[in-house]
């Protein structure tokens, strides 16, 4: 029995080894966050599975060690049925998990203001970790600080991004530039990005696993979520929360770039022939997959076309999914797709 | 009509026309095959041997707990292979369709399920395991367990209980038959608000989904409020609060959180159904309506539950861990105040399942600190069952084996759910299949329990122990099972994949999906020594017999005083309690054996067809509300109203067994223990509750017989 036991730990060892090297490997989206707020969430993963982990294994431990030591087979134990209260072990067992809960209260109070995703704190300590290392650069460049290097000291200004989902695409809008996308999200990097979202229809997820955790897209409602991201690169992002037949295929590639080619894409959008109206986006709301993930470009977008979406879906404007679609068992989904 | 929906709809069948019996599809059509051959078998099987008149007297109008309990486990047994069937189907789906270049089938662009085929199989999932399978074992198990551990001679209301079950019954019929007539729900167990509304789901999926959680959702609750009655009015004389067995507070605690919980699920659904039904907006996205109001009153109920159905569990490992330790179990009273606290603390820990919504820092930092709390006492139970072991005696039975299993998942569980207590880090695997992994993992601690508490409890029911080999592969397989799927799921969890994906759109995930294949495969062969487990322990019953009232020899509390199998009147003569484990007490003090100088006249209900009746009617009354066919619904309703007037008036509070004639049972019982009626029936141990069955009330009945 206690050979079978063993034989068990030993495969319960075998895979969390197995998970362990599994981290190494890149698809570990959340193990290589590309972010300041997406470390900070996982630095705190880092630390309460450190912490929990001791106490797992502290319980975990006392229970193998006490199976081993007091089975059935074990000539040399003792047996006591009367030990059935101690009121050392009973403050130790109420204390100990009172000390851990509250410690790792205090950090979890601690990180919900570093990655809250109206106000993150971490961005702001990424921002003047960003201003100190750009300062001492420049400084040993060009000790005189003339005006070449002196975008690198400031601080960028933040890019604001509106965002609404549809059945089952995402709409991006950069009302100050005045462009809009589908299925594609363009960044500079190394600046903080503030994104308001609403959704058309149903409830989404906003979520870019290595850049940035998850926000409600919701209906009627705007929230708001805040990221910086650390390193240029082609990122995915994706609709976490499920919303119907085409959610599988809810992707959007996030593209970090740096600040030139985020210009020149911005010019490049603004020549698309494509112009994002209500009436236009009322097109697009309707049930449709992007199976081929095909992205669209707006090179101009109504003005405030983000709070009329709420308004509207406020005042009742529903984009309904058909019967067919949804009683559909045995015909692929009957529905627009692009393909 | 006050809400546009679209397709047909005439009056005698409501929506409902032949093109939504789904006969175009493959695997619809050919599990219809399966279950009617399986059906005509088992009806033919009981005309055959002419059980029918047996089934309904003894089974299906039985008001004794022990049966409803047994039924009530029967009914989620079967439901959890259901919802394991759809386990495999997700599962196989995601692996097939991983990435674009993977092949479709059956009309689906990947894989073999469409996007809303799949789309109801993780909801129905997840109803079904949740709902239907889970919660109905545990009250099972609580129906037979309760009464014994406190020496009552039945539940406080036994006619509330049959209702309750046939209930829960009516509701398991409508989430069955939307596999043949129409759709299920794919708007996950949770009921997505606003995907729930009729704008986004026009089919029956929802309504079926909705009615059957209301009409379950009235069954549990009334199921509560019985074990709270019970546990507080029946007691024994002699047991005082601090002398009953932790599993019975568990269960009270339990029904206290499932009383206080379940009607906000009811009222919450039935809200959904104005909005589905009436044309209201309370959970619209628009016009007033809110949709996370819908949201924050479903976890109201839904984060409770899982304490409804953990406390239970913690019970269970509480009586199993100390009667293989052989020891009483270490800090009993901690132990019953860590039971009170976690119940107390479910209430307030909700908004732990919305953390991404968007509210402020003060609103998450709380409620992450109230989830973590909940570590706290469920710390301290982990760290009692320790010392219970700590100077036992440890014998590894196949319950133990299941009961350290669960031990060990919640320690996993407990790890992963600190994290998911943390915002910062729920950020991160919010909707993810980390979540999955996490639940499914704290849902198997409470599967490990029933199983661990079928193995334990299955020879003080039917007189026979289940088979130890078959039961240890059975356990094995499980074990290895849980590991590798739900070790796979929590690694996809940290790349970042969300639940409820039909397609896969990046092929890194593939390697861990073929372990969580890998995984449901090992669930497949621990399913099979189950059920081998189960067929083999029922062919060798007379080597298996038990012969003592205690079925492990070291067992501790009261229902281990009465016979394996135990009598329809639990005990002959109701004992009286001197000490917290009382069978270890007699035991101990050489007590075990002694006879009752005297019997007296025991007093039982009839049994009566109306919970029966009730629950068709309830039946009838969804099917009708599901398809719109309003006249159906009416009856439904009519019929509910007047079965529940009919009872008020019936005049018959029960009938009386003599004294002489528990005597003449009590002695044939000395004369050949657990051997009685043993060869006359067919159905194993069941047969010794069939010769010791409740005599056929009779006129004249239920009039305090002449001494």
């Amino acid at each position: 029995m206690a050979l079978r036991k063993g034989r068990a730990l030993g495969r319960l060892g075998a895979a969390l080894l197995l998970f362990l090297t599994g981290c190494a490997q890149k698809a570990y989206w959340l193990v290589h966050p590309k972010g300041a707020i997406a470390r900070t969430e996982w630095h705190t993963t880092v630390l309460d599975v450190a912490v929990m982990g001791g106490v797992v294994l502290v319980a975990g431990g006392l229970v193998a060690v006490f199976l081993w030591r007091y089975r059935v087979g074990n000539r040399s134990r003792t047996y006591d049925p009367t030990f059935t209260a101690s009121l050392v072990i009973e403050i130790l067992v109420w204390g100990v998990p009172l000390l851990v809960v509250g410690y790792l209260s205090y950090f979890s109070v601690k990180s919900v203001l570093a990655t809250n995703p109206y106000d993150p704190l971490a961005m702001r300590g990424a921002l003047a970790r960003q201003g100190r290392n750009g300062e001492a650069f420049a400084r040993r460049a060009d000790p005189a600080m003339t005006s070449a290097l002196a975008p690198a000291m400031r601080a960028p200004r933040p890019l604001r991004v509106e965002v609404i989902t549809t059945d089952w695409q995402w709409v991006f809008i950069y009302p100050k530039e005045g462009i809009a996308t589908v299925d594609e999200l363009v960044v500079p990097v190394r600046t903080p990005v503030k994104f308001d979202l609403t959704s058309a229809t149903v409830v989404n997820d906003f979520f870019i696993p290595e850049l940035v955790g998850e926000i409600d897209v919701m209906p009627g409602m705007r929230t708001k979520q805040a990221m910086i991201a650390g390193r240029t690169g082609v990122y995915h992002g994706y609709s976490d929360d499920y919303s119907g037949g085409g959610f599988s295929w809810m992707g959007f590639s996030t593209r970090v770039v740096d600040h030139a080619r985020f210009e020149k894409w911005v010019r490049r959008v603004r020549a698309a022939r494509d112009q994002l109206s209500f009436a236009r986006f009322s097109r697009i709301a309707r049930p449709t997959i992007n199976l081929a993930q095909r992205v669209s470009h707006f090179s101009e977008v109504q003005k405030g076309l983000f709070d009329h979406v709420i308004g509207r879906v406020m005042a009742g404007r529903v984009y309904r999914t058909p019967l067919a679609m949804t009683e559909n068992m045995t015909k692929p989904m009957n529905v627009r797709m692009i393909k | 009509m006050l809400v546009d929906y679209p397709g047909p709809w005439t009056f005698l069948l409501g929506r409902l026309d032949a093109r939504e019996i789904p006969l175009q599809n493959p695997i619809l059509l050919w599990t219809f095959v399966l279950v009617s051959v399986g059906a005509v078998a088992v009806i033919g099987a009981v005309t055959y041997y002419g059980s029918w008149g047996y089934l309904w007297r003894e089974w299906l109008t039985s008001l004794d707990h022990k049966r409803i309990g047994v039924m009530y486990c029967l009914l989620g047994v079967a439901m959890m292979f259901r919802g394991f069937i759809d386990g495999v189907m997700m599962r196989t789906q995601q692996l097939m369709a991983v990435g674009p270049k993977s092949p479709g089938y059956m009309g689906a662009l990947h894989g073999y399920l469409p996007p809303y085929h799949f789309g109801q199989i993780y909801s129905a999932h997840g109803t079904i395991m949740i709902l239907f399978a889970i919660t109905p074992i545990l009250v099972g198990i609580m129906n037979i367990i309760v009464p014994l551990q406190i020496g009552a001679r039945d539940m406080a209301y036994p006619y509330l209980n049959a209702m309750s079950f046939w209930l829960t019954a009516a509701a398991t019929g409508l989430v069955m038959i939307s596999l043949f007539v129409g759709d299920f729900s794919h708007a996950g167990w949770v009921g997505l608000s606003p995907l729930t509304e009729l704008a986004y789901s026009p089919g029956v999926g929802v309504d079926y989904w909705s009615w059957a959680v209301q009409i379950g959702g009235v069954g549990t609750t009334l199921a509560s409020i019985n074990i709270i009655a019970t546990i507080i009015k029946m007691r024994a004389p002699g047991m005082s609060w601090t002398r009953m067995p932790i599993f019975c507070w568990t269960a009270l605690s339990a029904s206290v959180v499932g009383l206080s919980s379940f009607p906000v699920l009811t009222a919450a659904v039935a809200l959904l159904s104005l909005d589905r039904y009436a044309g209201t907006h309370f959970f619209t996205p628009g016009l007033g309506g809110n949709l996370m109001l819908y949201t924050d009153l479903f976890w109201i109920w839904g984060h409770p539950e899982v304490y409804y159905v953990v406390l239970p569990a913690f019970g269970i490992l509480s009586e199993i861990i100390p009667t293989f330790s052989e020891k009483p179990l270490f800090g009993y009273v901690t132990m019953a105040a860590a039971s009170i606290a976690i119940g107390g603390v479910s209430w307030s820990v909700w908004l732990h399942h919305f953390f991404t919504m968007g509210a402020g820092p003060g609103v998450n930092a709380f409620f992450s600190i109230a989830s973590m709390l909940v570590g706290i006492p469920t710390g301290v139970k982990v760290f009692n069952w320790a010392f219970t072991l700590y100077r036992g005696r440890v014998r590894f039975d196949v319950p133990m084996l299941w009961a350290l299993g669960a031990l060990v998942l919640l320690l996993t569980g407990g790890l992963t759910g600190m994290m998911l207590a943390m915002p910062a880090i729920n950020y991160t695997v919010h909707n993810s299949v980390f979540v999955v992994a996490h639940f499914h993992n704290m849902l198997n601690v409470v599967g490990f329990a029933c199983f661990g508490a079928i193995n334990y409890w299955f020879p003080k029911v039917f007189g026979f122990r289940l088979d130890e080999r078959t039961g240890k592969l059975a356990f094995w397989f499980f074990s290895a099972g849980t590991v590798v799927l739900f070790g796979s799921m929590y690694a996809l969890g940290f790349m970042g994949m969300p639940r409820r994906m039909d397609y896969i759109p990046f092929t890194s995930w593939r390697p861990l999906l073929m372990g969580e294949e890998a995984g449901i495969l090992l669930f497949l062969v621990a399913s099979y020594y189950f059920v081998k487990q189960l067929f083999v322990s029922i062919r060798d019953r007379a080597k298996n017999r038990v012969t003592a009232s205690d079925a492990w020899g070291t067992s501790r509390s009261l229902e281990w005083l009465t016979h394996s199998p135990v009598p329809f009147y639990n005990f002959a003569v109701q004992p009286h309690i001197n000490s917290r484990d009382e069978w270890a007490w007699r035991r101990e003090h050489g007590l075990g054996h002694v006879r009752p100088d005297r019997y007296e006249d025991i007093h039982l209900p009839d049994n009566t067809p109306l919970p029966v009746m009730l629950g068709a009617c309830a039946f009838a009354l969804g099917f009708g509300l599901v398809w719109r066919m309003y006249w159906l619904a009416a009856s439904g309703l009519v019929g509910i109203v007047v079965l529940v007037i009919a009872r008020s008036f019936q005049d018959g509070p029960g009938h009386t067994v003599p004294g002489a004639r528990i005597r003449q049972m009590e002695a044939s019982y000395a004369a050949a223990p657990g051997e009685v009626g043993a060869a006359r029936d067919p159905v194993g141990g069941v047969a010794a509750w069939q010769t010791a069955s409740a005599p056929r009330p009779r006129a004249g009945d239920g009039r305090p017989a002449r001494p």
